[in-house]
């Protein structure tokens, strides 16, 4: 029967998928020093612990600032940049659609070690900075992408409409096109913020002495202890995505999108 | 003065490719026409340059007495339909149809008196809140229709509205959209590719082939009288032959139908025929007639094929000069295939046909 094989893959497939999240889980609560599963005992002093280390709390503001500063970048590049690829045809569309999409195809780790170089080069900028530029990069094909399907699904003769009842260009855009991008710019926003909290590759490269995103301070936590700490974060991170989720989900129904 | 006037339009997409050459057409105040042909005729470039959406390389559009040609596209007094109704999805039906006023900084309490009598115009008061998703195709087109009038444009244009719709709808709308021009009496451009819409709507019809017009005039004029091979063959003149005139005589002439001398009307472009031009007869399935057996007052042939249409018959006869499509009454005797029969003309219908251009295939 296909409903049952189907269930029973399902169900390994969601395992595969949770089971590790459970043990990070129950083990963040667990006194035992170690990461240790199944957990003895109970205490919330891994979760204390996460708020006693400076490197998180740091490395949550630079990480929240960043992923807030270069997804906005990179939807204010995106936006015209996707608005060109749906609105008009030309030559080279295909090209531009592919070098594009290229940070999304070539492997972070390359893309951070390129940067890294790159950046040496230019001479002595700000660490904050480099890592604005760094993910905006990253992002700009995310936001190009997504805000692209949601224009595809506007009649492009909406425009045209709006000007022949009197609107000029630009406030034939900002009336009729922009409103109708605002579920796609949202959903480029939501995975753009994620896409760049977790970056390791491109951030673990491009961070500098006193600057660490918080995914990059806890891969160096990791180098020294094991012990639950990190568990403890974990299992915040999860909820706070997938508060921000659910939350984007609620207001704009982004799934349509992703 | 027509009302809306193209004068020597020419429109290239492609250098030295004119889409639209020296093209002329007049509107009269209140009239409504249809320009009908084939894609890539050129309609819909006509009217998008009347939109002011296509810069014309050369030629003027004017606009009761105004010359348009260097206005921008929203300077324009012109209410536009597309096929895809492109109505403002975010948007409710209130404020699609309110947008244009909005635009003309029309104050908030005409905007609400205005919208509501353009949406009980087109029956939709009762849907002011929804949102275009929630409409039907039909309801939808009548928003838009109701948007593109409310403003009171000098022209409305409209972009085969009625192409997107079910076969019975298209027959609601059509009448619809006319009933509603001519309560406005508004002037209006009805770009389409299908013959009887073209028909059943317009005061003139315009048939156009590859930029140029093929011929100008009321429906039942084009419907009764092409003048070029194009315009018959669009107008569903099914049959055709080519035949020597063997006689001129006032406005008709004589060819030979099946050995028997038939007098037809004719039209051409290249001046008056000569005894001994070739002339290329063209009829509807439904003129002509069949009888059985082999008759001299007729053109001899064999059924070859027989399709049943409800009320009517369709057979394909096969004869000495060709094949023809004819239509007869089912309730009329019937042929099977092979039979032999006689092709009996209703001449008076017929018509031949003097032009250089190339029957389209």
């Amino acid at each position: 029967m296909v409903s049952r094989w189907m269930y029973i893959s399902l169900v390994i497939l969601y395992s595969f998928l949770i089971g590790p999240f459970i043990i990070i889980f129950m083990a963040s609560f667990g006194a035992n020093a170690n990461l240790a599963f199944p957990p003895q005992g109970f205490t919330l002093d891994w979760f204390a612990n996460v708020f006693e280390r400076s490197q998180f709390i740091d490395g949550f503001w630079v990480s929240l600032r960043l992923g807030l500063l270069a997804t906005i970048a990179s939807l204010i590049m995106g936006i015209p940049v996707a608005y060109a690829l749906t609105r008009f045809q030309f030559a080279a569309a295909g090209l531009v659609e592919t070098v594009f999409s290229a940070p999304i195809l070539v492997p972070g780790l390359v893309i951070g070690f390129a940067m890294l170089k790159f950046y040496v080069r230019l001479g002595d900028l700000n660490v904050l900075t480099v890592l604005f530029i760094g993910h905006t990069a990253i992002l700009f094909p995310y936001s190009v992408r997504v805000i692209s399907a949601s224009l595809r699904n506007l009649d492009p003769n909406v425009e045209d409409a709006a000007i022949s009842l009197g609107a000029s260009r630009l406030r034939g855009f900002l009336l009729v096109v922009l409103p109708n991008m605002q579920a796609g710019i949202a959903a480029a926003f939501v995975l753009g913020f994620i896409t760049s909290f977790n970056n390791v590759p491109v951030s673990l490269f491009l961070s500098g002495p006193g600057v660490t995103t918080l995914p990059v301070a806890m891969f160096s936590y990791l180098e020294y202890h094991f012990d639950p700490t990190i568990g403890a974060l974990s299992t915040l991170l999860v909820i706070f995505t997938i508060a921000l989720v659910q939350t984007a989900e609620r207001l704009l129904g982004l799934s349509q999108f992703v | 003065m027509p009302h809306l006037e193209i004068h020597d339009l020419t429109v290239s997409y492609v250098k030295d490719q004119p889409t639209l050459e020296r093209f002329n057409l007049g509107v009269e105040q209140g009239e409504l026409l249809s320009l009908l042909g084939p894609s890539g005729c050129g309609k819909t470039t006509t009217l998008r340059s009347v939109a002011g959406f296509i810069q014309p390389d050369a030629g003027r559009i004017v606009i009761d007495g105004r010359d348009y040609t260097r206005l921008p596209p929203n300077q324009r007094d012109i209410g536009l339909v597309f096929q895809s109704y492109a109505l403002f999805p975010h948007l409710s039906v209130f404020d699609n149809v309110a947008f244009g006023l909005r635009m003309r900084r029309v104050s908030r309490n005409k905007v609400r008196s205005r919208v509501t009598t353009a949406l009980e115009m087109v029956g939709l008061e009762a849907f002011a809140k929804r949102r275009p998703a929630q409409l039907s195709g039909g309801q939808q087109q009548r928003v838009a229709l109701a948007r593109a009038t409310v403003i009171e444009p000098q022209v409305l244009l409209l972009d085969e509205p009625l192409s997107n719709l079910d076969a019975r709808l298209r027959v609601d709308m059509r009448q619809e959209i006319r009933r509603l021009q001519q309560q406005l009496g508004i002037t209006t451009l009805y770009v389409t590719h299908d013959q009887v819409e073209a028909m059943s709507i317009s005061d003139r019809v315009v048939v156009m082939n590859q930029g140029e017009i093929e011929q100008i005039g009321t429906p039942e004029s084009i419907f009764a009288a092409p003048e070029t091979a194009f315009v018959a063959d669009f107008m569903g003149f099914d049959n055709h032959f080519s035949a020597a005139v063997i006689a001129l005589r006032d406005s008709k002439l004589t060819v030979e139908w099946g050995g028997a001398p038939i007098e037809l009307r004719w039209r051409s472009k290249i001046g008056s025929p000569q005894i001994g031009d070739r002339a290329e007869v063209f009829f509807r399935a439904d003129d002509a007639s069949l009888t059985a057996g082999r008759d001299a007052h007729g053109l001899a042939g064999e059924v070859i094929l027989s399709t049943f249409h409800g009320t009517e018959l369709r057979y394909l006869v096969d004869t000495e000069i060709g094949e023809f499509s004819i239509m007869q009454d089912s309730a009329s005797e019937r042929y099977a295939p092979g039979a032999a029969v006689t092709v009996q003309p209703h001449t008076g219908k017929w018509i031949a046909i003097f032009g250089e251009r190339e029957q389209p295939a």
